[in-house]
C-alpha cells in the first residue's frame, strides 16, 4: 500500500448501477430537501410577519403546522442524507472528497457553525415557538433562515469550485476558489429554487389543512405563491450560469452530448411549466390550486432539480476537479507517471472473483478495468463497455483507448502500459465473446509497440482543447 | 509520542488531533445520551416500570439529542478525514454496504424516536410500544457497532487486502465487543448526568417530591461507571504489550490519570446522590465535571492508542499541507458569531420560559 506514491484505495463493484447514478440520485435527494428547507425558512418568516403585523392572521395556523412538518422532513431527511453525501461521495472517489476536504476544511467547518445554528434556532421555535412573543418567533425564524442560507452559501462555493475552479489553478488562493466564476450565478440560482419549492410544498400543506375553508387556503396560497415570483429571473441568472461554463461544458449542454442536452432540456422545460403556472396562473389570475396540482408541480420542481443537478455533474467531465483531478480520480502528473509504471503494479487489492478470469492477462485487464474505469462504467450493464464497444474492432479498441481523450474529450486519457491497455482489450474482447473458459494470452510485440506509438503520439494531456485550458488557468 | 499530547507532536498534526478530540468529545456526550437514553427506555418497558419524569423526559428530548448527536459528528468526522485520510476511507469502503446502512438505518430511528414521543402511541398494544423503542434502541446500538466495526478495521492495515477479497458482510475481531461494551456502559453516567440536570430543572417547578428518578438515575450510572471500569479493563489486556504500554506512556499518561479521576470524582458524587429524594445541584456538579473530565481523558487516551498502531509520522506531510491552506480565521470568525447567536436563542428561551413559569404561578394565566 506504500508501494507507489498514488493513494490506492480498495474499489468496489455496484453491480448494474453505474457509480454516478448512486451518488446523483442521493445527491438530487438531498438537494430537493436542503432547499426545501432553506426556502421554507424564507417562507416562515414571511408568514410570520403576515400574521403579526395582521395583514393574515391566519398565517399563523399555518406556520405552527407548516413548521413541524419542515422539521419532521428537512431536519431528520437533510441532516443524515447530507452526512450520506460524504459517505457515498468516498464510496465512489475518497481522493476527489479528500482533496475537496483539503482545499476547504475551514469553510466547510465554517458551514457547519451555521448548521448547528440552524439547528438549535428550528428547534427552539419547535418546541417554544408557541409561548414567543411574535418579536421573538420572527427573530428565531430569522436566525434559522440566514443560517439556512448561509450553509447554501459556503456548501454552493465549494460544489462551484469543482467544475469552475477559476485563478485557483494558477495561485491556489482559496478565496479565487471559493469566488470562483460560477460561484454567484449558482448561488442566486439555487436561492430561487428553494424558494420555489418552499412555495409548492407551502401549497400542497395548505390542502392537507382540513380545518381550513375554501377560501382561507386560497388566501394562504395567495401568499405562499409570491415565493414563486422570483422565477422570473431564472432565465437571466441561467443565461449568467451558461455563460461563465467552461466552453466545452457549455458545447456539451448544447447538443454535444445528447444525454446532457436532454437532461438540459427537461431542467429548463418543467422549470418554464412551473414558472408559467405560477405567474399566469396563480400569480396573475389569482386561480386556486388543489393539492393533486400543487403536487405535481413539486414533482415537476423535482424533475427540474434532477435535471439540473444531473447536468451540473455531467459537465465537469473528464473532471471531478476541473483541471485537477479526473474522473477516475487521477491527475495529469499520476496520468504522466502510470504510462511508465502502470496503474494496477502497485495496486494491493486482489480481484473479488478472480478464478472467473481464464488467465493472468484478462485478470490484469479487469485490474485496470476497475482502476481506471469502473468510476463511470460497468462492463455490460449501465453505460458498459461491452455495449459502447460492441462494434468496434480489435485494431479500433487499441486505438480509441489508447487515445481516449481524442475518442471522447469528455474522457480522460489512458494512465497505464501498453500491457495494461492491451490486457483490457483483451477482456473486452472476452466478454464480448460471452466469456469463454480458455482464452490465448496476446503477446504480439508489435501491438504493444503500436499501442506505445499511439500512447506517446496523443500525449498525456486532456482532450480538451489546449487553449480553453490555458486561458481559464490565466 | 515522547511528550504529552498533543505536543509530541509537529504543530499542524497537533492542531487537528486537539479540534478531533475536542470535537469528538461533545459529540460522544450526545450519542451517549441517545443510547443510554434509549436503551433505558427499551429495558423499562420490557420490565414494565411504568412511565415516569426520567422516561417522559427522555422520550421528549430524544429527538433534539439525536439531532444535537449528528449535528456535533460532523465536526469530528471533517477533522478525522485530514488525520487519517486513507486509513478512514479504506475502512469505509471495505465494509461498503454494510457502513452505508447506518443511514437509512438512523433515519428510521430517527422517526421512530418522534413515534415513541407521539400522543397516539399510547393507545397502541404494548407488543408494538415495546417493538417501537427496542426497533430505535437496535437502530442505535448498530450504528455503535458499525463505527466501532469500522474504526478496529482502520487501525488492520495488513488485513485490509484479505477483508477486500472475501467481500465479509461483517469484520470479525477480538476488540471489538469488549470496545463497544466500553462504549455502552460508559453512556449510562454521561446521560445520568445530563438528564439529571433536566429532571432538576422541572424538580424547581414541582412541589412534590420527585424521588425515586434521582435514586434510580444515580444508581444507574453507579452501575455504568463500574461497567465502564470492568470493560476497559477486559479491553486493555486485550491489547498487544506494545500498544498496552501506550496507556502508560508519556503522551497518554496524564490522560489516563485525568479519566480515572473523572470516573472516582462521578463514583463519589453519585453516591452521596443516590441517598437524596431530591436533585442536589452539589453533586449534579461534581458529577458533571467528572464526567467532562473522563470524556475528554478517555478521547485522548484512545486517540493515543489509535496513533500507535498508525504509521502517524507518515502522515505529518499531509497535515502539513492541510494547515496551509486558508480560511481559519472566517471559520473562528463564524465559529463566535455562530455561538452567540445560539447562546441568545437558548437565552431567549430560557427568560421566556421563566415569565411564563411566573406568569402561571400566580394565577395570571393557567
Amino acid at each position: 500500500m506504500d508501494a507507489g506514491p498514488l493513494p490506492y484505495y480498495p474499489i468496489n463493484d455496484f453491480g448494474p448501477a453505474m457509480k454516478g447514478m448512486v451518488i446523483g440520485g442521493l445527491g438530487i435527494f438531498h438537494v430537493f430537501i436542503a432547499q426545501f428547507a432553506i426556502g421554507g425558512g424564507m417562507l416562515m418568516c414571511y408568514f410570520q410577519w403576515l400574521a403579526m403585523t395582521g395583514r393574515v392572521p391566519l398565517a399563523r395556523k399555518f406556520l405552527d403546522g407548516f413548521f413541524k412538518f419542515l422539521v419532521l422532513v428537512s431536519f431528520v431527511v437533510g441532516a443524515l442524507t447530507g452526512v450520506g453525501m460524504w459517505f457515498t461521495t468516498i464510496q465512489i472517489s475518497p481522493r476527489t472528497i479528500g482533496m475537496m476536504v483539503d482545499e476547504f476544511h475551514w469553510i466547510w467547518a465554517t458551514e457547519w457553525t451555521f448548521f448547528c445554528l440552524e439547528i438549535v434556532a428550528g428547534y427552539t421555535f419547535y418546541r417554544y415557538g408557541s409561548i414567543l412573543t411574535d418579536k421573538a418567533r420572527l427573530a428565531l425564524l430569522g436566525l434559522y433562515s440566514v443560517a439556512a442560507w448561509g450553509s447554501l452559501f459556503w456548501i454552493n462555493g465549494i460544489l462551484s469550485w469543482q467544475l469552475t475552479p477559476g485563478d485557483w489553478i494558477g495561485s491556489g488562493s482559496l478565496a479565487a476558489g471559493f469566488f470562483n466564476p460560477s460561484f454567484f450565478p449558482s448561488l442566486i440560482f439555487r436561492t430561487i429554487v428553494s424558494m420555489t419549492i418552499a412555495g409548492l410544498a407551502a401549497c400542497v400543506v395548505v390542502n392537507l389543512m382540513l380545518e381550513l375553508s375554501r377560501e382561507e387556503k386560497t388566501t394562504l396560497i395567495q401568499r405562499a405563491a409570491r415565493f414563486l415570483m422570483p422565477m422570473v429571473l431564472m432565465p437571466i441568472v441561467g443565461l449568467w450560469f451558461f455563460s461563465v461554463l467552461p466552453e466545452d461544458s457549455r458545447d456539451w449542454v448544447m447538443g454535444g452530448s445528447v444525454a446532457m442536452t436532454m437532461f438540459m432540456t427537461i431542467a429548463v422545460g418543467t422549470s418554464m411549466l412551473i414558472g408559467l403556472y405560477a405567474l399566469v396562473g396563480l400569480i396573475g389570475q389569482r386561480l386556486y390550486i388543489n393539492g393533486a396540482t400543487a403536487s405535481l408541480l413539486c414533482a415537476l420542481a423535482f424533475a427540474a432539480t434532477a435535471g439540473g443537478e444531473f447536468v451540473r455533474e455531467g459537465v465537469r467531465k473528464p473532471y471531478t476537479v476541473r483541471q485537477a483531478l479526473y474522473s477516475n480520480s487521477l491527475t495529469g502528473e499520476d496520468v504522466a507517471r502510470l504510462r511508465q509504471v502502470g496503474s494496477v503494479t502497485h495496486d494491493p487489492y486482489p480481484l473479488e472473483n478472480a478464478s472467473q478470469y481464464p488467465n493472468e492477462q484478462l485478470k490484469l485487464g479487469a485490474k485496470v478495468f476497475r482502476m481506471q474505469c469502473s468510476v463511470c462504467h460497468t462492463m455490460s450493464a449501465t453505460n458498459g463497455l461491452t455495449h459502447l464497444t460492441g462494434t468496434w474492432t480489435m485494431e479500433q479498441k487499441r486505438l480509441n483507448i489508447a487515445q481516449l481523450q481524442r475518442t471522447k474529450s469528455f474522457m480522460p486519457p489512458f494512465a497505464g502500459t501498453p500491457e495494461e491497455l492491451e490486457a483490457l482489450v483483451q477482456l473486452v474482447t472476452w466478454e464480448h465473446a460471452d466469456r469463454p473458459t480458455s482464452w490465448p494470452v496476446s503477446t504480439d510485440t508489435d501491438v504493444l509497440n503500436r499501442i506505445q506509438q499511439w500512447l506517446d503520439d496523443v500525449g498525456t494531456e486532456s482532450g480538451l482543447k489546449p487553449g480553453r485550458l490555458l486561458a481559464e488557468a490565466g | 509520542m515522547e511528550q504529552v499530547f498533543p505536543f509530541g507532536f509537529p504543530a499542524a498534526s497537533a492542531r487537528y488531533l486537539t479540534l478531533y478530540v475536542l470535537t469528538l468529545a461533545v459529540h460522544v456526550v450526545f450519542m451517549h445520551y441517545v443510547i443510554a437514553g434509549t436503551g433505558w427506555l427499551a429495558i423499562s418497558g420490557i420490565l414494565g416500570l411504568g412511565e415516569s419524569s426520567l422516561t417522559k423526559t427522555l422520550r421528549d428530548w430524544m429527538p433534539a439529542a439525536l439531532s444535537a448527536a449528528i449535528t456535533a459528528g460532523v465536526a469530528p468526522l471533517l477533522f478525522v478525514q485530514i488525520l487519517y485520510k486513507h486509513a478512514f476511507y479504506t475502512s469505509n469502503l471495505l465494509l461498503f454496504h454494510r457502513w452505508m446502512s447506518i443511514l437509512p438505518v438512523l433515519i428510521v430511528g430517527f422517526y421512530l424516536l418522534y413515534v415513541m414521543k407521539s400522543r397516539q402511541i399510547n393507545n397502541w398494544p404494548l407488543v408494538a410500544r415495546w417493538a417501537v423503542v427496542l426497533l430505535a434502541f437496535g437502530c442505535f446500538a448498530f450504528t455503535g457497532y458499525s463505527w466501532t466495526e469500522n474504526h478496529v478495521l482502520s487501525l488492520q492495515k495488513s488485513e485490509w487486502p484479505t477483508v477486500f477479497e472475501q467481500s465479509r458482510t461483517f469484520y470479525g475481531n477480538a476488540e471489538i465487543l469488549p470496545r463497544l461494551a466500553l462504549w455502552f456502559v460508559g453512556s449510562v453516567p454521561t446521560l445520568g448526568v445530563l438528564v439529571g440536570w433536566q429532571l432538576r430543572h422541572s424538580q424547581n417547578n414541582a412541589d412534590e417530591p420527585i424521588a425515586p428518578a434521582p435514586s434510580v438515575v444515580a444508581t444507574a450510572s453507579l452501575i455504568g461507571l463500574a461497567g465502564s471500569v470492568l470493560f476497559a479493563l477486559v479491553y486493555f489486556f486485550m491489547l498487544d504489550g506494545d500498544v498496552r504500554s501506550v496507556v502508560t506512556g508519556r503522551a497518554a499518561l496524564l490522560y489516563f490519570l485525568i479519566a480515572t479521576v473523572g470516573l472516582a470524582v462521578q463514583g463519589y458524587a453519585w453516591w452521596r446522590q443516590r441517598g437524596d429524594a431530591r436533585w442536589d445541584v452539589r453533586w449534579l456538579g461534581l458529577a458533571t465535571a467528572g464526567m467532562l473530565i473522563t470524556v475528554i481523558g478517555v478521547s485522548v487516551v484512545r486517540e493515543c492508542l489509535r496513533i500507535a498502531r498508525l504509521d502517524f509520522a507518515a502522515l505529518y506531510a499531509e497535515h502539513e499541507a492541510a494547515a496551509g491552506k486558508s480560511g481559519l480565521i472566517v471559520f473562528f470568525v463564524f465559529a463566535v458569531i455562530n455561538a452567540l447567536a445560539i447562546a441568545w436563542c437558548v437565552r431567549l428561551v430560557c427568560t421566556r420560559r421563566s415569565a411564563v413559569n411566573a406568569r402561571v404561578d400566580s394565577g395570571e394565566v393557567t
